[in-house]
């Protein structure tokens, strides 16, 4: 009985979950609304997602690599703190992490007042894109990374030491390629938490066709006029967030099985 | 702790919860058929929600309370977003019994859909204003230096009515100017906001150095952070607001009467305070 249950209860939130999502693709299906993805706003706002997040996931790569490894492999005083301070992004609503980008780099910010007397201002721009992005992903990829570090053998390492290479080339030719599906799984989870980001973007970059305004935010802004648009653009994502899940899916499937 | 094996005391609670759930799924559904059998009669209780553009945020919150004095038991729940995007949530069925627009065209849109109950009246009048952050860093002293090169302008999102309307001022504005004034302004914009409330807010932070909103967006909230360059009147525009009770409105009678209220003698004089024009 508690399994029929259980069963009944699964299929529920499986429904509940797929009605949405089938919504989308009736309406696309049946209103013909791709043709709304040849618009200039949806075009700009495509592109202006991939070139954001292409940013965002370069500098998460290239500092969340590092970082990661320290944590998985050092003990120093006030990690743990360091290591819930990562975790804070993931979990503040996002646009709590609007205001609080704006009320840093805004032009009264902490930091932002400071750049203003240079003449430089970060909101409204790009720049305030890929701030909000590397704020809110960057946690993704380096908690999986450090994962996948934590469970590189370190005899394995040690070896290749002893074979006369140096820490730097042990880093990069046997950690990094052992870590790979970890690290590659990481990056994909950050990358789809990138395009996804919405609160931090418009509250703290503005939304602006061409500059700020990324594929969330055009979805938000067709809304106003064109819903056929927006539903297009909610689509193009759906499609996108399959392929990650899939993608993720599957690389940390094949981590495990390299661990064993 | 262990979930190896369910206990019975898990399984019962589990159980419960199911059964639980089943029952407040059936009686949300047996509440909502049973009110609406109740509407015809004169009882006053119940919940009003009211669709308003954003400029009217805080004269129909003053308003509201008003309204749930006078109307003991009953609770009145207020949306304040763009007119486009309201507009946008009743056309997809958004359950609510007054709309009250910034602009008519919005208006028009949801009574040519048939969503609107009899005829839409103008209530209110508004004009625009230029807001600029009190320091003024782009020193725009009249109007016209919104066209000055780097001048940081954000204006609501297409098809918001405070955008439309400056819009239609700049358009008169580019041929008493010339050069090509409205494309330049047009270019000095680096943001589009949700609603006019949002772009206001864009300057009150400073972040912006110059908006387009209504004279009565210059509310005691913002007075201390803003300041308002005219817009000469030759080339304003009067904005009106019209207000309707909606077809598929679950409290007609509550709808009729906040509108009733919103003419009213008094419901103007409270709109007046906060800055809009008496629409007679």
């Amino acid at each position: 009985m508690a399994s029929g249950l259980a069963v009944a209860a699964l299929a529920l939130l499986a429904g509940f979950i797929s009605l949405p999502i089938l919504s989308l693709v009736i309406w696309t299906v049946s209103e013909d609304s791709w043709r709304a993805m040849a618009s200039p706003e949806a075009r700009d706002a495509l592109l202006l997602s991939i070139k954001t997040t292409a940013i965002s996931m370069a500098i998460i790569v290239a500092v969340g690599t590092p970082a990661a490894y320290v944590l998985a492999r050092y003990e120093f005083p006030g990690k743990r703190l360091v290591d819930s301070l990562i975790d804070i992004p993931a979990v503040l609503p996002p646009s709590a992490a609007g205001i609080a980008l704006l009320l840093a780099f805004g032009k009264f910010g902490l930091l932002g007042s400071y750049l203003d007397v240079f003449g430089v201002q970060i909101t409204f721009t790009t720049a305030a894109v890929v701030i909000a992005e590397v704020f809110v992903a960057a946690h993704f990829y380096v908690r999986q990374a450090a994962v996948g570090f934590s469970q590189v053998r370190r005899d394995v390492e040690e070896a290749a030491m002893v074979d006369g290479a140096s820490r730097r080339k042990v880093f990069t030719k046997v950690t990094i390629p052992l870590a790979l599906p970890a690290l590659v799984a990481g990056a994909v989870m950050a990358w789809a938490r990138a395009l996804g980001e919405f609160g931090g973007t418009i509250i703290f970059a503005g939304s602006f066709q061409g500059t700020t305004q990324t594929v969330p935010l055009a979805i938000y802004s067709a809304l106003q006029s064109d819903l056929d648009a927006a539903v297009a653009l909610s689509v193009l994502v759906l499609g996108f967030a399959f392929t990650v899940i899939l993608t993720g899916r599957y690389l940390s499937r094949r981590a495990t099985e390299y661990q064993d | 702790m262990s979930f190896a094996r369910p206990r019975p005391v898990y399984r019962f609670v589990v159980g419960m919860l199911v059964v639980t759930l089943t029952l407040t799924a059936c009686g949300v559904s047996g509440g909502a058929s049973e009110s609406s059998e109740s509407d015809g009669g004169t009882r006053q209780s119940g919940t009003l929600t009211v669709l308003a553009a954003s400029s009217l945020t805080d004269a129909f919150g003053e308003l509201a309370d008003t309204f749930e004095k006078e109307n003991s038991s009953v609770e009145v729940k207020a949306s304040f977003e763009s007119s486009s995007t309201l507009l946008a949530q009743i056309q997809q069925g958004a359950p609510a019994d007054v709309f009250a627009s910034a602009d008519e065209a919005k208006m028009d849109d949801a009574s040519g859909d048939g969503l609107v109950e009899g005829e839409p009246q103008v209530f209110v009048k508004n004009r625009e204003v230029v807001m600029v952050p009190k320091d003024n860093p782009a020193g725009i002293e009249r109007f016209r230096d919104i066209a000055k090169p780097g001048v940081k302008l954000v204006l609501a999102e297409d098809e918001v009515p405070v955008a439309e309307y400056a819009e239609e001022i700049l358009s008169k504005a580019d041929e008493e100017y010339g050069g090509d004034f409205e494309k330049t302004v047009m270019s000095n914009i680096v943001s589009r906001e949700a609603d006019v409330r949002a772009s206001v807010n864009r300057v009150a932070l400073g972040e912006a150095d110059a908006t387009f909103g209504y004279e009565s967006d210059y509310t005691p909230d913002v007075r201390d952070k803003v300041e308002t360059v005219e817009i000469p009147a030759n080339l304003n525009i009067i904005a009106t607001y019209p207000i309707a009770a909606l077809k598929d409105a679950k409290e007609p009678e509550l709808a009729q009467k906040w509108v009733d209220l919103v003419m009213s003698e008094k419901g103007q004089r409270v709109l007046e305070k906060w800055g809009f024009e008496p629409a007679a």
